[in-house]
């Protein structure tokens, strides 16, 4: 390719090949869609499960229990699913490396405000949907993707509804606001990428 | 009046590979090569000229036993790579 060395650039030229650079780093992160609804769908089956054994007349404290199940089973598929997937580009990119740390940042911040919730003696959920509303939104930001944005909106209100709700019903919410504002977004994003890659 | 574009920049190859550094903060020669779709030969010249301007430092390791080759940016490299890309934003857009 000995003429690449000789290739000059013109402004345009430039500036194309920069922005294509960076949409590539983007689309790594939207290929890496599986983590994303892998973990809302939890979420919305557990919410579900949730409702429906306390619709049932399990204790609070018993039809809670579903929220442990869902770590046992998420965290051993997320690790065993990124075993497998054996990513080339695993940490190198920096939009990657963000995303990331956004989602930590979600983590850390979860934990907090559950202990927090069992406290107070507060519904979590409400705090739960403002977090995950903010990292949708920062993500959206971040891969510049509107349907997240729009999504991390969509939990916001979630979580305002939940102020005129009762508690019983908090779940529901959760689990409708996770369908429409994080998995329906994930869905979108994968079907963008599955089209730019066709 | 739009300000001169860095001449080493506006080569598609050193563009690639700068551009793609700027993303991956650092990067292997054969993922350079395979993003960029150079042979090796070439490659090697263009890093070399990088690598003379002060715009990216060579790593050399070994990984499983065999030669490994890392290439990261350095400050003087982000930094040019960001005023190109301002400058370039400039040349579109001469009032901003």
């Amino acid at each position: 390719m000995a003429d690449q060395e000789e290739r000059k650039l013109n402004p345009e030229e430039s500036l194309r090949l920069i922005r294509e650079t960076i949409d590539l780093a983007k689309n790594r992160v939207r290929e890496n869609g599986f983590q994303f609804l892998l973990w809302g769908w939890l979420v919305v089956i557990a919410s579900l499960t949730n409702y429906w054994l306390v619709t049932l007349g399990f204790a609070y404290g018993k039809a809670n229990l579903v929220w442990m199940v869902m770590p046992v089973i998420g965290v051993p598929a997320s690790l065993i699913y990124e075993r497998f997937k054996g990513r080339r580009y695993r940490d190198n990119n920096i939009v990657s490396k963000w995303y990331g740390l956004v989602w930590l940042g979600f983590a850390v911040a979860l934990g907090l405000s559950l202990v927090l919730a069992v406290r107070m003696n507060v519904s979590p959920i409400p705090l739960i949907l403002i977090l995950a509303g903010f990292s949708t939104y920062l993500s959206g930001i971040l891969l510049r993707f509107n349907a997240l944005i729009a999504g991390g909106i969509v939990l916001w209100i979630g979580a305002a509804a939940c102020i005129y709700l009762p508690w019983e019903i908090h779940v529901l919410v959760q689990a409708g606001a996770i369908v429409l504002g994080y998995l329906v977004p994930g869905y979108l994003m994968n079907a963008q990428v599955r089209k730019a890659h066709a | 009046m739009p300000k001169e574009l860095d001449p080493l920049l506006l080569s598609q190859l050193r563009l690639a590979i700068m551009s793609f550094l700027m993303v991956t903060r650092e990067a292997g020669f054969n993922e350079l090569k395979e993003h960029a779709g150079a042979t090796s030969g070439n490659l090697s010249v263009q890093i070399g000229k990088l690598q003379e301007a002060g715009y990216l430092e060579v790593e050399k390791t070994f990984r499983d036993n065999y030669p490994h080759t890392i290439c990261k940016l350095t400050p003087k490299g982000v930094e040019a790579f960001e005023n190109f890309y301002k400058d370039l934003k400039t040349y579109f857009n001469p009032g901003e």
